[in-house]
């Protein structure tokens, strides 16, 4: 435990050191402050809606959710194998699961510090409008946490296949959006249980039903939490074959 | 402290290791060495638990590497080829990242980390940046990161390639004094590195331990080619001399070796070390000494032997000390590593094991060889003094 502390207080400080960072994160606080307020605009100033619009239901939430954690988490493991940083963690008494969970958990401060400018939105609409829903906030701010968790736990899953971080992003990118748009065949298919099984990676479908109507249902936190722990395992997992490859 | 057994590491069908077997005893410094991918990074990585084996079995400290990985790590300091170090981070903050890996207390943290950075020498730069560092700087910081948890046993890889001269006499320095402390199992394929700090030497090859034994057994056992290296004036007919020289008792051959101007070279073998002898000689004949030194065979052309192996290796091993002697001066490792292993050795004043008893009475005939001619064992004596740091 105290491993994956180290590593994770390492991983974040690595993060904020280095310029990408803090371009991602002004590139996010740009985009939402712009679309916030477009969004408030073109509802009537309708901030519950605006917010759901931000955090789930429009598509530059999809777009920041695929792209960002990919870009954060693919040096962390791809870069650490080329630079031989990974054999100095690997050699350190942790274990790979503690390496691997601590840049995970790294990964996800930041997203949720990316996301985290929703509360500042919706106190300032809070001031000026009627009194802000902050159960609604919070949930959708979880959700989007969770959400951005699986893209960072497939993030760290394809960099540690890789060597190359951009093809590590890339895959990931491309991995992210498939789990995206895969319930989408499910329309296709007449078959029940395909539906059925399409249904339970419905990524979009499990924010949007519970998350955005201010609702925190663990079920479908497990959804995300079973599919990020997933991920991760294969990351550990991939980490490991490196001893015997 | 170490056991391996048998270990063997495939990648493909290429075996790194192939049935590698040895121990490491609690307190032994032990240099392993080999070509370029003789399998010394293999079974260094091997004993970190960094890889896994394809068969047989690695100890450390008693613990499985395979299985026990974590305590093994826990009593490991390894410091890889490559010195990876977080190049955005501050040399403090390096070291403070892996006291927290190690699960080192603050407070004991906070006492231990100038400490070892005193060790290593880098008490002014600990606030410096390690991308900002040179290399061999980088190579400290690596040392005192693999340092601070005070590991039982050190694994250093190469941990003075890359480095320029002056860095390697001190890094090699640095790892004498840790010698006291820790075990220590060190790898090079640089010659100089292990003869000066390593007592025992392990040579690797082509994945399998072709030697094993403390280095000055090595050199013995395996080694052939001692001889006693002779320039002078000694007039037209070399061959008349050479026959002089033969006739010496204890000598066993002589060879001619290259003119150069006035000056004939000889390379006398024999019982032992025959330099008094042959100054007697050339005292007695009046011949003109320009060079009188005693060539042992060192761990190099012991390692070539092996690594060449076979007739091949003879004759590289016998053109080696003609090759090895004028480029001396010129390159200062290449210096200190025929130092180390003679420094046992050639004791001129009390030629105790290996001079005859002849020879002292011999020389002590001659007293104005010394006094007309102070030096015409020049390599012997600056040895002597270049010897200590």
């Amino acid at each position: 435990m105290t491993g994956l502390v180290a590593i994770y207080r390492r991983e974040l400080a690595g993060l904020f050191v280095g310029p990408l960072a803090w371009i991602l994160l002004s590139i996010a606080l740009l985009l939402n402050g712009f679309l916030f307020t477009s969004y408030v605009n073109s509802l009537n100033g309708n901030v519950d809606e605006a917010l759901r619009f931000l955090l789930g239901r429009a598509g530059p939430f999809w777009f920041l959710v695929v792209l960002f954690p990919p870009l954060i988490t693919m040096r962390m493991i791809s870069e650490e194998s080329r630079s031989g940083l990974l054999e100095f963690l690997l050699t350190a008494p942790v274990t790979d699961a503690a390496v691997v969970t601590g840049k995970f958990l790294a990964a996800l401060t930041f997203m949720g510090l990316l996301w985290a400018s929703v509360f500042v939105y919706a106190f300032v609409a809070g001031q000026v409008g009627p009194p802000t829903n902050w159960g609604l906030v919070c949930a959708a701010w979880i959700g989007a946490l969770l959400c951005s968790g699986l893209f960072c736990a497939t993030g760290l899953f394809t960099s540690a296949l890789t060597g190359v971080p951009l093809a590590a992003a890339l895959s990931a990118c491309v991995l992210n959006l498939a789990l995206l748009l895969l319930p989408m065949l499910g329309t296709l298919s007449d078959a029940p249980w395909v539906r059925e099984l399409l249904t339970r990676l419905d990524v979009y479908e499990h924010l949007r039903g519970s998350f955005l109507f201010g609702l925190f249902d663990t079920s479908y936190v497990l959804f995300f939490a079973a599919w990020t722990a997933l991920f991760l395992f294969l990351a550990v997992r991939s980490v490991e074959t490196r001893r015997w490859r | 402290m170490i056991q391996v057994q048998h270990l063997t590491r495939r990648f493909g069908e290429l075996a790194a290791l192939d049935d590698v077997s040895f121990q490491v005893e609690r307190g032994e410094v032990v240099g392993i060495l080999g070509v370029n991918g003789a399998g010394k990074t293999t079974a260094m990585r091997i004993l970190t638990g960094y890889l896994a084996a394809t068969s047989g079995s690695a100890r450390v400290a008693g613990f499985d590497v395979l299985r026990q990985s974590l305590e093994v790590r826990r009593r490991i300091g390894y410091l890889p080829e490559n010195v990876p170090l977080y190049r955005e981070h501050r040399v403090s903050e390096m070291l403070a990242f892996q006291a927290r890996l190690h699960r080192i207390p603050s407070k004991e943290a906070r006492r231990r980390i100038p400490a070892v950075l005193e060790k290593v020498g880098l008490s002014a730069r600990s606030r410096e940046l390690v991308g900002n560092l040179s290399r061999g700087l980088r190579q400290r910081v690596g040392l005192a990161v693999a340092l601070l948890p005070e590991p039982e046993v050190l694994v250093l890889d190469e941990p003075t390639s890359g480095l320029d001269p002056l860095q390697r006499i001190e890094v090699r320095g640095l790892v004498r004094e840790l010698a006291s402390k820790h075990t220590v199992l060190l790898s090079s394929h640089i010659l100089p590195e292990i003869e000066a700090v390593c007592p025992r030497v392990i040579i690797l090859h082509q994945g399998r331990v072709a030697a094993d034994g403390p280095r000055e057994e090595l050199v013995r056992t395996l080694g052939r080619g001692a001889h006693v290296r002779f320039e002078a004036f000694v007039g037209a007919d070399a061959q008349a001399a050479a026959h002089k020289l033969r006739a010496l008792p204890g000598v066993s051959e002589v060879t001619l070796g290259a003119r150069s101007g006035i000056h004939q070279a000889f390379e006398v073998r024999g019982a032992g070390d025959l330099r008094e002898d042959v100054g007697a000689l050339a005292a007695q004949r009046g011949w003109a000494v320009r060079e009188l030194s005693w060539h042992q065979p060192t761990l190099e052309q012991l390692f070539a032997r092996i690594a060449l192996g076979g007739a091949e290796a003879e004759r590289a091993a016998a053109a080696e000390p003609a090759v090895a002697a004028p480029s001396q001066p010129a390159a200062s490792p290449l210096v200190e590593l025929q130092l180390a292993p003679q420094s046992p050795t050639p004791p001129p004043p009390a030629a105790g094991a290996s001079g005859p008893a002849p020879a002292r009475g011999m020389y002590n005939l001659n007293p104005f060889e010394r006094a007309a001619r102070p030096a015409p064992r020049p390599e012997g004596e600056c040895r002597e003094e270049g010897r200590q740091p």
